[in-house]
């Protein structure tokens, strides 16, 4: 038979599972995606959104990649990053979210406190803070940890922070372990690219989007207080904490560094971090350290209490406290 | 040349000596987060500084004692009591309830004091006014106002509950002072707090799947 005639009658077949396959192989040409975006607004809202999406994402994208460092950053360009990152998590997930970029108030200096004594290992705190703080389900990052101490130890490094088993357990007692939040922060010193700073409130944050994912942060740090994206952030839509701050609780990507924020989002506003809302025995106490008639204050002035590494000269605002 | 002599040595190094060591002092007191705080005395406007609403919605009443020279309140009680007010049935008349026999408090699992010398219903509960409590010295307690009642053994932790130390705080750090009961985070009638599963888990740090 003609080989020509041959091909001709195989063709249209072809180019008929191409057609099919148009979701699949628009992963692997993101040329031909670039292209159906601009050509055909069909094609592309019949897969869902592709790899580069709409017009206007890519322009909002666009847009993110070229803004400043967050102190850099007049109060207008914060609320314009704010709008385009609304509108972002709108487009891509469908979400709502509410962010703010709250100031830090005058005359607040944040400061924590954590009773060894009352402390029972429930580890509510954990749980609430992985919701409130959208963190990453698939990896089961957690800022918080809490480790299990026989009498007698005193540095967590000796403690038993991954016991699965009914608690309290006798003769132990429990050390919740997270950032501290340090007035002499080494990480913030280890940045190369001053993604990380501490606020005027005492709180060590970090800008996500200036953060390059060197780590070096995290080796600075010598409590383990930071948290690395090594997979894209997985958390369920309906569990995601929609009010969030920039500077706080907003989806990270991969390859970005975070950390306990003393829940920025809600602490800037009056509110308690949901660790110390969450806390059944009132273990956690957290307050202004710059009001002298604030429970942490209370706690400083009557009770007993120690930093972890002190001697390290990292001076943290994280105390721990026995009755 | 003369050679340099040991008193010529401490002479350079004596100066330098003070120097390092008055430098180290300067550096202790001036800096650091405790010396922050206190050098921070002067007090704080919760209410005009905190630019955010601070109202609860939860009923409060206020504490009859002084916390750091100011009011606190604290949670009711009496509304989160299911069949409060007790004198609707404790009225010195027959009790003619339907269900009297579920409802006459067989599930009270008392377990608090010591074994040897344990508590009964009447060391706390008034027994002539069944809506109050009531003290060893026999003043009446409203039940709003428990920390009275558990304040007369447990008076360390009433004083650290008091200052902040114990119980805990609702909501906000800010604004007015609103602490949780008492008898919000223990039962009465058996306060310690049981033994059960934690609310979730630490995985390993290195993946291992």
């Amino acid at each position: 038979m003609d080989p020509r005639k041959n091909k001709m009658t195989k063709k249209p077949e072809k180019s008929d599972s191409r057609q099919a396959k148009q979701c699949g192989r628009r992963e692997f040409l993101k040329g031909a995606a670039r292209a159906a975006a601009l050509g055909g607004a069909a094609m592309l809202s019949g897969c869902g959104g592709g790899v580069l999406g709409s017009s206007e994402e890519l322009s909002l994208r666009w847009k993110e990649y070229f803004k400043k460092n967050y102190r850099l950053m007049t109060q207008a360009e914060r609320d314009a990053t704010i709008r385009r990152l609304e509108r972002l998590a709108k487009i891509k997930n469908g979400v709502n979210i509410q962010m703010n970029s709250t100031a830090p108030i005058d005359g607040v200096l944040f400061g924590y406190a954590f009773n060894v004594t009352r402390c029972e290992g429930y580890m509510e705190c954990v749980a609430a803070c992985v919701k409130e703080n959208n963190l990453d389900r698939e990896s089961h990052t957690q800022y918080i940890r809490i480790f299990e101490m026989e009498h007698g130890q005193m540095s967590p490094e000796v403690g038993n922070a991954k016991y699965f088993h009914q608690v309290p357990v006798e003769d132990h007692f429990y050390m919740g372990v997270q950032c501290f939040h340090c007035e002499n922060a080494p990480c913030t010193k280890a940045c190369p690219t001053r993604a990380t700073w501490k606020e005027p409130d005492g709180i060590v944050v970090v800008d996500y989007d200036w953060c390059i994912g060197c780590r070096y942060c995290m080796a600075a740090c010598p409590y383990y207080g930071r948290r690395f994206n090594w997979n894209a952030p997985q958390v369920p839509l309906k569990e995601m904490t929609k009010k969030q701050h920039y500077l706080g609780n907003r989806m990270r990507k991969k390859g970005q560094m975070e950390k306990c924020t003393f829940c920025v989002q809600r602490s800037r506003e009056g509110r308690l971090p949901a660790c110390v809302e969450a806390c059944p025995t009132g273990a956690r106490v957290f307050g202004n350290l710059l009001d002298p008639d604030s429970e942490i204050r209370f706690v400083l002035k009557h009770k007993k209490v120690f930093r972890w590494k002190e001697d390290l000269g990292t001076d943290p605002k994280f105390w721990y406290f026995i009755d | 040349m003369k050679t340099p002599t040991l008193k010529n040595c401490l002479r350079g190094i004596l100066p330098a000596f003070l120097l390092i060591l008055l430098a180290g002092l300067a550096y202790s007191t001036d800096h650091g987060v405790v010396q922050t705080y206190k050098n921070a005395t002067a007090p704080f406007d919760n209410e005009r500084q905190v630019n955010a609403d601070l109202s609860l919605s939860i009923k409060s009443v206020r504490v009859a004692e002084k916390y750091q020279g100011g009011d606190f309140w604290t949670e009711t009680r009496k509304d989160k009591i299911q069949r409060f007010s007790c004198s609707q049935c404790h009225n010195n008349e027959p009790v003619s309830v339907t269900q009297a026999a579920e409802i006459a408090h067989g599930e009270i699992v008392l377990v608090h004091g010591s074994e040897t010398r344990p508590l009964s219903c009447y060391t706390c509960h008034s027994k002539d006014d069944r809506d109050f409590l009531v003290t060893e010295q026999g003043m009446k307690v409203d039940m709003d106002h428990v920390y009275q009642m558990c304040g007369q053994c447990h008076f360390r932790q009433k004083k650290d509950w008091a200052g902040g130390a114990h119980g805990k705080r609702i909501s906000y750090w800010a604004g007015r002072r609103v602490v949780k009961n008492c008898t919000a985070c223990h039962d009465p009638h058996s306060p310690r707090f049981e033994k059960r599963w934690p609310k979730t888990y630490s995985p390993p740090l290195s993946k291992s799947k």
